[in-house]
C-alpha cells in the first residue's frame, strides 16, 4: 500500500486532516469515558437489594390525635395485616432499603471508645422481618418472640441479640465470616451484642454508600410517633392489596394519617432514577456524536472528491483501476482515523485522570480504549466509502478535459 | 500498433444524440509519430480517449498491439493503460500535493513494482527528461516546461509501447514548445510509437504522419501515410 | 453592504441545502447540548442570595471525635449541637443569628371537616425571618420576645395559607399543629431560594418549608426532626434530655456579621467559647471553628452535584467536536470557491471586503445555529424534567442571562468556527485563481 506518497500528500494539505483527528480524538474521549460511567451505573443499579421487591410495599401511620394509643395500634394493625388474604407477612420497620432515608451505627468486635467501628445500617424489625425482606438465612437463626421488645425515639439502649448481613460479618470477620454467628460484637462502644444468624443480601438505605451491603436487623418494635409498615404480597396480589391496605388502616382509626404508600419497585425506580437518566443520556450524546463525526467526515471526504476530480482522473488515466481509487480514500481516511484515536487514547486517559481526581469516579478498564480504536475504525470506514465509491466512478477520460 | 475499424462514438442525453465520431478508421504502425489535427469539435479529443481506452466506443473494432480491446472491462483496461499507454496531458495533470519523484512514481505503483525497481526508473527517466536533480520538489516550484518535463518522465516511466500524447505544448511558450518537442522526437527515435493530438499546424508537421480529422472522420492523411481507409471527405 | 452580504451568504448558503443544513445542525446540537448542562449548573452554582450573601455566614464547631474528623481531611461537624447552638444563642456577638432545624408535623385545620395532613416544617428563631429577607404577604414573623417566652406561634407559607384559610389574611387565626394550639403571626409570600442555601445539610434542592415555628417551641413539645442527626458518642443515658445535652449535631447555625470587624469579634468569641467547652472536659480536638458565607459553605458542601458536572464538561467537548465539523466544512466550502474569491478580487474586492462577506456568512449559519441550539436546549430542559421528574423541579428554568448566553455563544462559536476558513479563504491570490486550473 502506498501509505508513503498518501502521508506526504496530506502534509501538504494539513488542515482538513487535522480537523478530521481531532474531530475523531475528542469524540473517542466523550465516547469511552461516557461508556465508563454507563457501564458503572449500570453496574450499580444491577445490584440486588436482596429483598423480594416485586411484591413488596410500604406505609406511613402517624396518629395526632389526643386519645391515640401508639403501642396498642401497631399490635393490631400488624394482625390486621397479617391477616388479609394475599399477604406473605409484614413487618413494623425504621427505614426501607434503598430509599435514602435511615439510621446507622458503628459496631466493634472490641468494646471501647477506642475501638475502630465499622458503619452498619440498622433495620428494626420482629420476627418476621427475614420473611417478610424475603431474604436468605445462612447460618444461625431468627429472632424469636420473646426476643422483640419495644424501643421509644430517645432510648438508647440496644437489645442484647442481632442478625448481620453476611457482607458485614465479612468486614468484621474477614478470615471466616460464618463463624460470626454466637460471636459478641459491640454497639455504642460498649455495648454487647450478640450475633444470632446471617442473613445473605440485605442493602442499606443508601445506594451510593460504598458499605451499602452492610446491614444489621435489630429485634425490636418502635413507638416513635410514625410507624412504617412494610408489606410482601402474594405474587401479583401487590397492585389490588396497597389501596386495600391503605383504607383499612385509615378507617380502624380516624386520629391518625397514612401517608407515603409506596412500592418498592417504585422506590428503586426513585432511587436510581439520577443514575438512570445520566446513563440515557450519555447514550443519546453518544449517539448523536458519533453521527456528527461521522456526517462531518462524509461532508469533509466529499469536498475532497471534488476537489481532487482531476487527479482521481489522472490516476484512472495512468492505469489505476477503480479498486486503486477507492484503497487510496480508505488508506487515507484510515491514516487520519489512526492518527485521532492515538490522541484520542491520550486524551481519554487525561480526561478519566482528571474525572478520577475531582469526582472520585473509578479509573477507565483499559479495554475500552482498543475497542473504541475499533469502533472509530469502523465509523471513519463507513463515513468515508461513499465518498470513495464516488470517487471511484470519476471516468478517466477527465484527464484529458481542459479546465 | 493501433488498428481501428469504423469506430463510432454517439453521447447520448435525455434529448440530444451528438455523434463525436463516424466510423472512424485508422492505423497506427509500430515506431511511428503521428499527428493528429483538426479544429475544434472534430472528435480529436475522444478519439484520443477511445485510443488511450479512457473512453468506450459505441460502434468499431480497436486491436492495440494486436489485441482487441473493444470489449474489456474496465480493470482490464486500466491495467492495459498502465502497461502499453503512456500519457502526456496539455496541462501536465501532475498531482499537486506529490513531489516530483512521487508523481513519477504514481503509475509504477498501480504496476506492483517493488521498490527498488520503481526508484531505479524514477531516477533514470527524470535524468532522461534532464531533471534529476528536482526529485524533491513540488509541481508548483517547477516552470511549465520542466512539469511536463515531469510529465513525460512520467510516461516513459512505465515503459509503454506508445506514447499519447494531448496538446504536449499547449499550455507552454514556444522555447519551451519545442524543447518539449526535441525530447518527444528523441523517444520516438528510439522506437517508442507516439500519437500526439494537436490543433498546430506547424507542430504537426514535425511528425512522421499527419492525421487531419474533421465532423469525426479522417479527412486527409499526409506525408509518408500508413493510412485508415475512411470514407473521406473533401477539405 | 451588509445586506449585500447577507443576501450572498443565503443564496451560498441554498447552493448547498444539505451541507447547510448539517453545519446548521452541528452548531445547534452542540450549542444545544451545552446550554443544557450550563443552565443545570448554573442554576445548582447560582448565588441565593445575592445582595447578603457576603454578609451571612454559617458557624462551624468542631466538637467532634477525637480520633476521626467528622470528615476528612480535619473538617469540624456540618452542624452543631443543642449544648453549643443555646450557648451561642445567648452570648454571641451578631447582628442576627439563629439556630435552625428540619421537622414533619401533623397539621390539623380548623373545622371538624378537613382531613388533617403532614406539614413540611422549619423551627427557628426570630432572626431568621430578617435574617433571610423572608417576603411577608401577611403579618410578620415573631420577634425575639416570643423566642424567650417559648410561645406557640407559627409562620405559613402561602401555600399552606392558601390550603387551609383559602388564601385570606390568617393572621391571628389559630390551628392544630403536632397536637398543639399555634397562632399565626405571618404568611410569607413566594420563597424558594436555590440552592436551598440554609439547609444544605438536608438536601440543596429539597422542596421550601411549608410552615415555621420558633425553635424553643419545637424543642418544648419534642415535636419530631427528620433531618439528619449524627453522633459520635453514644447518647449517657434514655429520654429527649439525654439527647438534647448528647454530642450528637442536627441543628444548622447562621449568624449575619456585615463587618470585618464582626466576624473578628465572633470567631473571637468561638473560640473563647470553645477553651471554655475544653475546660469542661468538651471538644477534645484541636481547636477548628470555622465561618463561611454563603458561597464558600455551597461550595464547600459542594452543592453542584458531580453528575451535572462531569455532563457540562462532556457536553462542552462535544460543542468543541461540532465546532471542528464546522469548521472542516465551512473551510471546504469556502475553498471550493476559490475561484470566485479569485473573481471577485480580480474585479477590485478588497481582502477586506470578502473578509466581511466570509465572516457574514459564518456569523449567519452560528445565529441560525444558535437559535436552533436554544430550541433544542429547551427541549433538552424538558427532557431532564422529564427524566428526573421532581428531583430537578427548578433546576432547570432558563432565564434571560442563559438565553442571551446561548446566542452569544452560537455566534460567537460560529464567528471563531468560521474566522481561520475565511481568513484561508481572502489569501487566494487573485491571478492564480484566474488561471486555468
Amino acid at each position: 500500500m502506498e501509505f508513503g506518497p498518501i502521508l506526504r500528500a496530506m502534509t501538504r494539505n494539513k488542515t482538513g486532516a487535522i480537523l478530521i483527528a481531532l474531530q475523531i480524538a475528542f469524540t473517542m474521549t466523550i465516547m469511552i469515558n461516557a461508556i465508563h460511567i454507563i457501564e458503572e451505573r449500570n453496574d450499580a443499579m444491577a445490584r440486588p437489594s436482596g429483598l423480594d421487591e416485586a411484591n413488596l410495599f410500604y406505609l406511613t401511620s402517624t396518629g395526632f390525635a389526643d386519645d391515640f394509643n401508639e403501642q396498642q395500634q401497631i399490635e393490631e394493625d400488624l394482625r390486621q395485616i397479617r391477616a388479609l388474604s394475599g399477604v406473605v407477612n409484614a413487618v413494623q420497620i425504621n427505614a426501607i432499603p434503598l430509599s435514602g432515608g435511615g439510621w446507622s451505627m458503628g459496631l466493634s468486635t472490641e468494646p471501647g471508645a477506642d475501638a475502630d467501628g465499622t458503619g452498619v445500617a440498622v433495620y428494626f424489625v420482629d420476627e418476621h422481618g427475614i420473611d417478610t425482606f424475603g431474604v436468605e438465612q445462612v447460618a444461625g437463626e431468627n429472632f424469636d418472640i420473646t426476643d422483640v421488645g419495644w424501643r421509644e425515639r430517645t432510648d438508647t439502649e440496644w437489645p442484647d441479640k442481632t442478625i448481620l448481613t453476611v457482607a458485614m460479618a465479612t468486614e468484621m470477620f474477614p478470615d471466616d465470616p460464618m463463624s460470626a454467628v454466637g460471636k459478641t460484637v459491640y454497639i455504642n462502644d460498649t455495648e454487647p451484642m450478640t450475633v444470632i444468624g446471617l442473613i445473605k443480601t440485605l442493602q442499606a438505605p443508601w445506594n451510593g454508600w460504598s458499605g451499602v451491603e452492610r446491614s444489621m436487623l435489630v429485634p425490636q418494635k418502635m413507638l416513635f410517633g410514625s410507624a412504617r409498615y412494610l408489606i410482601r404480597t402474594e405474587p401479583g396480589a401487590r397492585d389490588t392489596l396497597m389501596p386495600q391496605v391503605e383504607e383499612m388502616l385509615a378507617a380502624s382509626n380516624r386520629g391518625r394519617i397514612i401517608r407515603s404508600m409506596r412500592s418498592l419497585e417504585e422506590t428503586r425506580e426513585r432511587s436510581y432514577r439520577g443514575d438512570r437518566s445520566m446513563t440515557l443520556m450519555l447514550k443519546i450524546v453518544v449517539g448523536i456524536l458519533t453521527a456528527v463525526t461521522a456526517l462531518g467526515i462524509v461532508g469533509l471526504a466529499s469536498f475532497a472528491v471534488n476537489r481532487r476530480t482531476r487527479q482521481i482522473g489522472t490516476r484512472r488515466a495512468l492505469g489505476a483501476s477503480k479498486g486503486d481509487i477507492m484503497r487510496y480514500f480508505l488508506v487515507e481516511n484510515f491514516m487520519i482515523t489512526t492518527m485521532g484515536v492515538v490522541l484520542g487514547a491520550i486524551m481519554t486517559v487525561i480526561f478519566n485522570i482528571m474525572l478520577v481526581d475531582s469526582l472520585s469516579l473509578p479509573p477507565l478498564n483499559v479495554w475500552y480504549i482498543p475497542a473504541a480504536v475499533l469502533v472509530m475504525w469502523a465509523v471513519g470506514f463507513l463515513a468515508v466509502s461513499g465518498p470513495a465509491r464516488r470517487a471511484s466512478n470519476v471516468p478517466p477520460a477527465v484527464a484529458t478535459r481542459t479546465a | 500498433m493501433l488498428s481501428m475499424q469504423q469506430i463510432a462514438k454517439v453521447y447520448r442525453t435525455d434529448t440530444v444524440e451528438t455523434h463525436a465520431l463516424r466510423e472512424l478508421t485508422l492505423t497506427v504502425d509500430e515506431g511511428d509519430f503521428v499527428a493528429v489535427t483538426g479544429p475544434s469539435g472534430s472528435g480529436k479529443t475522444t478519439f484520443l480517449n477511445i485510443a488511450g481506452l479512457l473512453e468506450t466506443f459505441s460502434s468499431g473494432t480497436y486491436m492495440l498491439d494486436g489485441r482487441d480491446v473493444s470489449n474489456l472491462n474496465d480493470s482490464a483496461r486500466s491495467k492495459l493503460r498502465n502497461e502499453k499507454i503512456g500519457f502526456i496531458f496539455q496541462s501536465f495533470n501532475l498531482i499537486p500535493d506529490l513531489n516530483i519523484f512521487d508523481n513519477v512514481d504514481v503509475p509504477l505503483r498501480y504496476r506492483g513494482f517493488k521498490s527498488a525497481e520503481r526508484k531505479a526508473r524514477i531516477e533514470k527517466y527524470l535524468d532522461v527528461v534532464g531533471l534529476s536533480g528536482r526529485m524533491k520538489h513540488l509541481p508548483s516550484q517547477l516552470s511549465g516546461g520542466q512539469q511536463q518535463r515531469v510529465a513525460i518522465a512520467r510516461a516513459l516511466a512505465g515503459e509503454p509501447r506508445f506514447l499519447l500524447a494531448d496538446e504536449p505544448t499547449g499550455n507552454l511558450d514556444s522555447a519551451m514548445a519545442r524543447s518539449v518537442m526535441g525530447l518527444l522526437k528523441e523517444i520516438n527515435e528510439e522506437g517508442t510509437t507516439i500519437v500526439m493530438v494537436t490543433h498546430d499546424p506547424t507542430l504537426a508537421n514535425e511528425a512522421k504522419t499527419n492525421i487531419h480529422l474533421k465532423d469525426g472522420v479522417v479527412s486527409e492523411t499526409a506525408s509518408i501515410s500508413q493510412l485508415g481507409n475512411g470514407k473521406q471527405n473533401a477539405a | 453592504m451588509f445586506s449585500y452580504y447577507f443576501r450572498l451568504a443565503l443564496v451560498s448558503m441554498r447552493r448547498n441545502p444539505i451541507l447547510s443544513a448539517l453545519m446548521i445542525a452541528a452548531i445547534g446540537l452542540g450549542i444545544g447540548a451545552s446550554m443544557t448542562t450550563i443552565t443545570v449548573n448554573y442554576v445548582m452554582s447560582s448565588n441565593p442570595i445575592p445582595h447578603k450573601s457576603d454578609d451571612l455566614y454559617y458557624v462551624q464547631l468542631d466538637s467532634w471525635d477525637p480520633n476521626n474528623a467528622a470528615n476528612e481531611p480535619n473538617e469540624p461537624p456540618d452542624q452543631v449541637t443543642w449544648t453549643d447552638a443555646m450557648a451561642l444563642m445567648r452570648d454571641a456577638p451578631a447582628l442576627r443569628q439563629g439556630a435552625q432545624a428540619k421537622s414533619n408535623l401533623v397539621l390539623e385545620p380548623p373545622g371538624d371537616d378537613e382531613r388533617p395532613f403532614m406539614v413540611l416544617a422549619r423551627s427557628n428563631f426570630a432572626d431568621f425571618f430578617p435574617m433571610f429577607d423572608l417576603p411577608f404577604l401577611y403579618g410578620s414573623g415573631w420577634d425575639r420576645d416570643a423566642d424567650e417566652a417559648r410561645e406557640l406561634v407559627v409562620v405559613l407559607s402561602r401555600e399552606i395559607n392558601d390550603r387551609v384559610f383559602g388564601g385570606e389574611n390568617s393572621v391571628g387565626r389559630t390551628l392544630r399543629l403536632g397536637g398543639q394550639h399555634f397562632r399565626v403571626v405571618g404568611v410569607i409570600d413566594e420563597w424558594s431560594p436555590m440552592p436551598k442555601f440554609y439547609d444544605v445539610t438536608n438536601g440543596p434542592f429539597d422542596e421550601p418549608e411549608e410552615i415555621f415555628i420558633p425553635f424553643n417551641t419545637m424543642v418544648d413539645f419534642q415535636f419530631s426532626r427528620s433531618g439528619n442527626t449524627n453522633c459520635w458518642k453514644a447518647v449517657d443515658g434514655n429520654g429527649f434530655d439525654a439527647f438534647l445535652r448528647s454530642e450528637c449535631v442536627w441543628i444548622q447555625f447562621w449568624a449575619e456579621l456585615p463587618s470585618q470587624a464582626e466576624r473578628d469579634e465572633y470567631m473571637q468569641f468561638l473560640n473563647s467559647y470553645v477553651e471554655q467547652q475544653k475546660a469542661l472536659g468538651r471538644f477534645p480536638r484541636p481547636m477548628n471553628n470555622r465561618l463561611s458565607n454563603v458561597m464558600q459553605w455551597m461550595e464547600n458542601q459542594e452543592v453542584v452535584d458531580d453528575d451535572a458536572q462531569v455532563m457540562m464538561w462532556l457536553s462542552l467537548m462535544f460543542l468543541v467536536v461540532c465546532l471542528l465539523n464546522t469548521v472542516g466544512l465551512l473551510l471546504s466550502k469556502f475553498l471550493a470557491k476559490s475561484h470566485e474569491i479569485g473573481l471577485r478580487r480580480a474585479v477590485g474586492a478588497s481582502r477586506g471586503q470578502l473578509f466581511t462577506q466570509h465572516l457574514v456568512e459564518s456569523a449567519t449559519i452560528g445565529l441560525a445555529g444558535g437559535l436552533l441550539g436554544l430550541g433544542l436546549a429547551w427541549l433538552g430542559l424538558r427532557g431532564i424534567e422529564l427524566l428526573f421528574g421532581d428531583m430537578v423541579d427548578r433546576m432547570t428554568n432558563m432565564d434571560w442571562v442563559m438565553v442571551l448566553a446561548a446566542i452569544g455563544l452560537a455566534i460567537v462559536s460560529a464567528i471563531v468556527a468560521g474566522l481561520y476558513p475565511t481568513w484561508r479563504a481572502c489569501n487566494v491570490q487573485p491571478a492564480a485563481q484566474l488561471k486555468s486550473i
